[in-house]
């Protein structure tokens, strides 16, 4: 990706990557709006101080999210066992793609199969598939080696499978 | 990967995520029009800026000098500019410390409820062509001052 023009307005480029950065904070925190707070910190926090680094500004925007997420987990780790799981039962309800014409049972199949995939195979697909990283960047993000990263996207998309196959004998 | 693998690879990428909350969009609007939180980054960057810069100009290879002919002399040379090879791959913020100082008045009167956090901020630059990396880090402390008025 190419370097953001001085000029660039903010929401021309939240507008364009707004719904993939939320949707890889989510992958990273308890709840929708914890997710949004994430995105928040870490766009701003981009906008101001990072994306006049040059190089690959949508990768330095995942790691900031990532990292607002991390820091957000350790501000909650304090909150309540019981609130944590009234939140995260109100959170499955909450649908992470835009619901298509048609076909909805199928979108709902996919991201049921996608909640229950591993975490760390989680992130890695949506990293790869939506946040349209390489294998390399992944690796820098997520601080394992490119063929793990790999390795995890292939296991991933074969649960996925696995899962919607499961879905569709019983749906 | 199989047909089958690549199938639901292409099926996943037509799915959009959400979009982001009129809240959240607005959210960021307020933010960005805000002025930035008071930092002393710049009073702890000198420092490590200086140290950065030497050590990539440490890490270029030197050019060795071969005896020319003078017809060669007279070439014009590219300017040699090193710190554009490495290129930043990651930037982080590590929160170590969070405080909450309680009310205060500012210089203006106004009463004000102020937090401190503490950050390391470190970004990593690479040379793709030599796998050569240097890493920064520097400390930070954000002040967010929020005022509040009594009613």
């Amino acid at each position: 990706m190419e370097d953001i023009p001085d000029d660039e307005s903010w929401r021309d480029w939240f507008q364009h990557y707004g719904p993939k950065l939320l949707l890889c904070a989510r992958q990273w925190t308890r709840s929708l709006a914890d997710a949004e707070d994430v995105v928040q910190e870490a766009f701003v926090r981009f906008w101001r101080h990072q994306r006049k680094l040059g190089g690959e500004p949508q990768a330095l925007l995942f790691t900031s999210v990532r990292r607002a997420a991390t820091d957000l987990a350790r501000r909650n780790a304090r909150r309540s066992a019981r609130e944590e799981r009234a939140e995260g039962g109100r959170e499955l309800l909450e649908p992470v793609f835009e619901i298509p014409q048609e076909g909805d049972d199928r979108r709902s199949d996919i991201e049921t199969a996608l909640r229950g995939l591993p975490p760390e195979q989680r992130e890695v697909l949506v990293l790869k598939i939506w946040g349209e990283l390489t294998f390399e960047q992944i690796a820098t993000q997520l601080r394992i080696p490119p063929n793990t990263a790999a390795s995890r996207y292939r296991y991933a998309l074969a649960a996925l499978r696995e899962a919607l196959s499961a879905a569709d004998c019983h749906g | 990967m199989d047909k089958e693998l690549l199938e639901l690879e292409a099926e996943l990428k037509r799915l959009r995520p959400v979009l982001p909350s009129r809240e959240l969009t607005a959210a960021i609007g307020r933010d960005l029009a805000a002025p930035p939180v008071r930092r002393n980054f710049w009073a702890w960057a000198a420092l490590p800026l200086a140290a950065v810069a030497a050590g990539v100009l440490l890490l270029q290879p030197t050019p060795k000098l071969a005896p020319t002919p003078a017809v060669a002399q007279a070439t014009p040379v590219a300017p040699v500019t090193p710190v554009a090879k490495f290129k930043p791959v990651s930037a982080e913020n590590v929160l170590y410390a969070q405080s909450d100082d309680g009310l205060v008045t500012l210089a203006d009167g106004t009463t004000a409820l102020r937090y401190r956090s503490s950050y390391v901020d470190t970004i990593t630059w690479k040379n793709p062509n030599t796998q050569a990396s240097l890493r920064w880090s520097v400390p930070r402390t954000e002040e967010r001052v929020v005022p509040v008025s009594f009613q």
